[in-house]
Formats: C-alpha cells, structure tokens, sequence
C-alpha cells in the first residue's frame, strides 16, 4: 500500500516537472530545433566536402578524406538520411512558426 | 454573460469534448499503439526526425497553431454577429472539427512514414490534388499578407502609442539572433535583455512626448494629400490616407527583412520575442478575465450583444451568419493551417502514438481557450471596433492589477500588432519560397531570394490598398478552411484504406466543404454588387474595382479548384472500394 501523502508529493513533482517541460516546448523547443537545423546544415556541408565522393562529388582529395573518415563514420547514416530524403515545399523553414 | 461564466463553459466543453468524444476515436478507430515505431524512432535524423517528450511537443504544437489567428477571426466574428455566435461556433468547431483535423492529420503522417500532407495527397488522390494544395497555400498566404497588411497598417497610423514598440521589436530581434546565435549568450540572459526592451517600448509609447511627435510626423505626412479610395464593408467609400500608405510601406520593410535575411537571424528571434510578449499578456489577461469577477463584477460582464443579427451584410452586400461566420473564425475553432504544422512539425517528432491525443487534441482545445480570450476582451470592452475593442479589453482586465488602463490597452494594442506583424513576415517569407517553386523553372530570376520577395511584396502592396480588410480576412479564411476541408478529405480516404470507420472525418468535411464554397460565393457576390456594380467608372475608385475583380476571381478559382478535388478524392474512393490499390495514378 502506497503512502497517501508520498503519492501526492509524486503527484506534483510529475506536474511540476510537465509544467516545466510545457514551458520548454512553448518557449525553447523552436530555438534548439533552429539551432540544431543551423548545426546540421553545416556539418552536411562538411561532410560534402570531405565525403563528397560517396554521392559522386568529389572535392578533397581522398587521402584527407580517409584521414577523417573515422571521426565522420558516426554521422554519415544520418547525413545519407538528411540528404537524400525526398522534400517538398512543406519542409522549408518557417512553416512551423506561421500559424 | 460574464467572463467567469464563459471560460467555466469553455472548460467543461473541453472536458466533455476530450474525454467522451476524442478518447473514444483515439481508442476504438485509430487504436493508437505506443508499441508501434513512429517515424521519429524508425528515420531519427536528430534534425527533423526526433524522439520528443509529448509534454514538449504539445507546448512546440500549441506555439505552432496558435498566433493570430485565433485572435482576429474572433474579434471579426463578434463585430459582425455578436459574442454568442462566435462562442458557440468556437464551442462546437473545436469538439467535433477542430481536434478531430489535428490529431487526425498527425496520426495519418506517423502511419504514413511522416510525410507531409502534400505528399500524402499526391499518393492518396491524384498528383493534381498536391499541386491544388500548394495553390491553396499561395492564395491563403496572398489574402493572410493582403488582410494582416490591411490591418497592420491601419493600426499603427491610427494609434500613436503603438510603433515605437515595433520598432524596438525590429531592433530587438536582430540583438536577440545575434545573442544567441553569434555569441551564444544564455536563452534566459537573452530573453530577458531583448523582452525587456521591448516591453519597455510598449509601456513608454503612451507617453504624451512620444504620441506627439507620432501624431505630428503623420499629420505632416497626410499634409502630401497622396490618397486611394476604397469601399468599406459597410458599402461606404473611404480613403487610405498617406500616413496610412507610409505604415503599410514600414510594415513591407519589416517584412522583407523577415523574408530575406537567414531565419534565425531575424524572423525566428523575432517570432521569440513575440512570443513572450504575447504570452504575458494573455496569461495577465486571463487572470484578469477571472479576478475581475470578483474584485470587480461590472468589468467582467459582456457589454457587446450577445446576437445582433443573421444577415450582418450592409450597403447591399450580405453577411450571412451561415456560412460566413465558419470562415471568419477559423483558427480556435478549425484550421487547415494545422494540418501542415501537424504533419511535418509535430507528427515527425513524436515519440510513441499514444502522444497524438494529448499533443494534437490538447493543443486545438487549448487554442480555442485563447479565441475566447480575444472574444471575451472584445465583449466586455464596448467601445472602439477590431483591434481597439482588443487592446481596451485587454487594458481593462490588466487594470485589475493595478495596471493604468491605458498602459494595459498600449500593452493590448502592441501584443495584438507583433502577433500579427510576426505572421506576416513569415507568410511573406513562405510567399517567396512558393513564388521560385512554382516560378523558378520558367523565369529562374524568381529563385533569387529579393527578387522573390520584391515580387510578393508588390502583390501585398495591391492587395492591401485595393481591398477590404472584411473581404480580404473571409476570403483568406475560406482558403484555410478549404484546406481543412482536403485535410478532412485525405483522412476519410487515408481511414477507408486502412478500413477503418471514417465517419467521424467524413461529416465534418461535407459540412467544412460545403461552407466554404458557399462563402466564397458569398465574398464573390458581396463584391460584386458593392465595389464593381456600385464603382465602375469613377475614376477615383479604379484601383478598388480592379482589387475586386482580382477578388472574385481568387474566390471563383478557389471554388472550381475545391470542386476537382471533390472530384478527385470521388475517384479515390472507388478505387478503393473496387479493391484496387491505394496508390494514386502517376503524373
């Protein structure tokens, strides 16, 4: 049996932290989404740089490329998924913000 | 009627509404299983596709929808009919369409891989079904830019308290994205630095030195006598004075900067902004929309009629309530807007399918709390008409704690002029973008981004001095809820391929279809026998009738394009029925 007055404080640790979390998205979670599209969309710059070849682009020499292919590896299944994904106008930023 | 009483209403509504109906589709129709992978578990990106708390994503959601639709449409809405209307309107869109779009579209892009609703209709329906929606979007974004430019304008020459807090706002943004973005300040130091501004702005606009000198710099402006004629809602001709015409050209300017700079350098910081400002006043409004009742009983009672009329129509045009009144609220009753923000927002980060009911219903119940907010601040203010009856409500619930009432109505007045200013900047932005999609291939100018957006601000500019505000909102409103209307329809399909009961879309997408096509007629008509029969030939209102005509026109392709997508969706469903794969036919 659980203790009433335990529970309660549970209870409203639970709300407080939704409150919280609430607060986060209203307020927060559009700027980090920016901030990481801003950060992913340079880090696919430099992967195309670097790993241009992979999608037929070859910019650096391949020495260089495999020189940095191990710090690259963990990234390339989500770089591959972001740049090859099919997109239409929906995608484009902003949409999110105009309601 | 007091406010008390109506946000009591509007509580049970959303707990019967969400408890008895929205449950019950959640667990016997689409039987969402937070066992089954979402798309944000199966394509986690860390970008767009992300594993996201639900209490996250129903504030992003609420963010998302909520702006200033939900404000105006209400206020518009109860000038023209009275409160009561708008409120039951609100009362029954939310419960049986509104929530029903939202999570609905959200659970159809998680079972269909996240796609957007674009995509989804090219698959479901046919391809000309995707390439009709986008031309929905450019005319909802044309009319949302014509109809906030229009109003924008208006407001800020009317009311010298309110531009210097604009401006700041412009100011402030561009500090705020450079904080965060450049010198990767704290959010909270950020926040409180540019919000602060910005308020203090607002709150030093009322000031007699700063609404002097406003006054005078339009008064010396309007001296230049430069001044187009339009023809009012009420049939009547009235000028657009140049003052006027200088507001609506900042309004263009700020807008640009929205449209043409790196997001996060000015249009996202500045939406942030906003954001803040906007939720302060209505979290102070609310507050005070509750105490008054009891501090002070006759500031919480409805002054506005609560019905004035079924046909709000004057100088021979109509305003019927149905089926105008169904366009005129969109947002906080029912939105095709949503739809969009739903599927590619939202439904691409949520973690398991279980948190589509909170996240997408919540957020549209939640919405319609703000709707009535604006409806309850233009229903206990009796006086002033659209945004002043606003702002004076608003000044009149923050006056209960202690707030001069002309500082409350400044702080109304401002709140009211970033939500709308944010939107347009972005809807301008989003114009270019589908300006070079569609225009880019033929004339490869358009994909440059200032010539992109030059060519949408010009089209505002006609927009906004050739039309009605009344006609330009109902207009754009039609558009938005036609979009409802295809969201409805790519639901009912989506659930009849999944063989599932599709009734609980289905009805209220006859009813969405059906009224919005009538109210465009409507619109059609209205202008038609008040600006082009009336005004044709007098040479001052030549710009009017030409803005008209552009009108009608805009309205009677959005009835032709709403009737081959009827037609399409038709098809569809006999494929179906005949057993025959979902898939649409290629291009």
């Amino acid at each position: 049996m659980r203790f009433p007055l335990a529970s309660l404080h549970e209870q409203t640790t639970a709300f407080f932290q939704a409150a919280r979390r609430v607060l986060y998205g209203v307020a927060a979670h559009e700027i980090v989404l920016y901030t990481i599209r801003l950060r992913a969309d340079m880090e696919s710059l430099f992967i195309l740089v670097t790993l241009g070849d992979l999608i037929g682009v070859p910019i650096l020499p391949p020495y260089y490329s495999l020189r940095l292919l191990p710090y690259l590896v963990p990234n390339i299944a989500s770089w591959k998924h972001r740049v090859l994904r099919e997109r239409d106008i929906l995608d484009s930023e902003g949409l999110d913000l105009l309601a | 009627m007091n406010t008390l009483f109506a946000l009591i209403l509007a509580l049970i509504v959303i707990y019967l509404g969400y408890t008895f109906y929205a449950k019950r589709v959640d667990a016997q129709i689409i039987q969402a299983d937070p066992k089954k992978a979402t798309p944000a578990k199966l394509y986690m990106d860390g970008v767009d596709f992300s594993p996201t708390d639900r209490n996250v994503l129903y504030g992003y959601q609420f963010k998302s929808i909520a702006a200033a639709g939900p404000i105006v449409g209400a206020i518009t809405a109860a000038n023209l009919w009275g409160w009561l209307p708008a409120m039951l309107w609100l009362f029954l869109g939310v419960s049986f369409i509104g929530w029903v779009q939202d999570y609905s579209a959200m659970m159809m892009a998680v079972r269909r891989d996240g796609d957007s609703i674009t995509a989804i209709a090219h698959k479901l329906i046919s391809p000309r079904t995707r390439t009709i929606l986008l031309l929905f979007i450019f005319v909802y974004l044309l009319m949302i830019v014509g109809a906030f430019g229009n109003l924008l304008a208006g407001t800020l020459a009317a009311n010298p308290s309110v531009p210097l807090g604009i401006i700041m706002l412009a100011l402030a943004g561009m500090l705020a994205g450079q904080m965060l973005y450049k010198w990767k300040m704290d959010l909270i130091v950020t926040t409180i630095i540019v919000v602060g501004l910005t308020l203090l702005a607002i709150l030093v606009g009322p000031l007699p030195e700063i609404t002097n000198a406003v006054k005078g710099f339009n008064s010396s402006l309007n001296t230049l006598g430069l001044t187009i004629y339009y023809v009012d809602v009420d049939g009547l001709v009235k000028p657009f004075t140049t003052s006027y015409m200088f507001w609506l050209l900042f309004v263009v300017a700020f807008s640009y900067l929205g449209a043409t700079l790196p997001i996060w350098r000015y249009a996202q910081p500045v939406n942030y902004i906003g954001f803040w400002v906007m939720a302060l006043t209505i979290v102070g409004g609310l507050l005070g929309a509750v105490v008054a009742i009891f501090v002070k009983p006759a500031l919480a009672n409805f002054v506005l009629p609560a019905f004035k009329t079924f046909d709000a129509g004057a100088g021979g045009a109509l305003q019927p309530l149905w089926p105008m009144l169904f366009v005129t609220i969109a947002c906080g009753a029912i939105s095709g807007w949503h739809a969009l923000v739903s599927t590619v927002g939202t439904g691409r980060q949520l973690e398991y399918e279980t948190d589509a009911l909170p996240v997408g219903a919540g957020s549209m119940f939640s919405e319609m709390l703000l709707s009535l907010l604006a409806l309850m601040a233009i229903s206990v203010a009796g006086k002033g008409a659209g945004a002043a009856a606003f702002a004076n409500g608003v000044g009149q619930f923050l006056s209960i704690f202690g707030l001069d009432p002309t500082y409350g109505a400044a702080l109304g007045f401002a709140s009211f002029v970033i939500i709308v200013i944010t939107v347009t900047q972005l809807a301008l932005r989003f114009m270019r973008v589908v300006l070079a999609e569609w225009a880019g291939e033929m004339w490869p100018v358009t994909k440059n981004i200032h010539v992109g957006t030059i060519i949408s601000a010009i089209l505002m500019i006609i927009i906004v001095l050739s039309g009605t505000f009344t006609y330009l909102w109902q207009i754009f409103g039609a558009s938005n809820q036609l979009m409802a209307a295809l969201a409805l329809m790519l639901i009912s399909l989506w659930l009849v391929s999944e063989k599932k009961n599709p009734t609980y879309a289905f009805w209220p997408m006859l009813f969405m279809y059906v009224t919005t096509i009538a109210a465009n007629l409507v619109s059609a008509y209205n202008l038609w026998v008040t600006v082009v029969l009336k005004q044709s030939g007098k040479p001052e209102l030549w710009f009017a009738v030409f803005g008209a005509v552009a009108m009608i026109i805009i309205s009677l392709f959005l009835i032709v394009a709403a009737l081959f997508i009827g037609y399409d969706a038709w098809q569809a469903y006999n494929r179906m029925k005949a057993g025959k794969a979902a898939a649409a036919p290629a291009e």
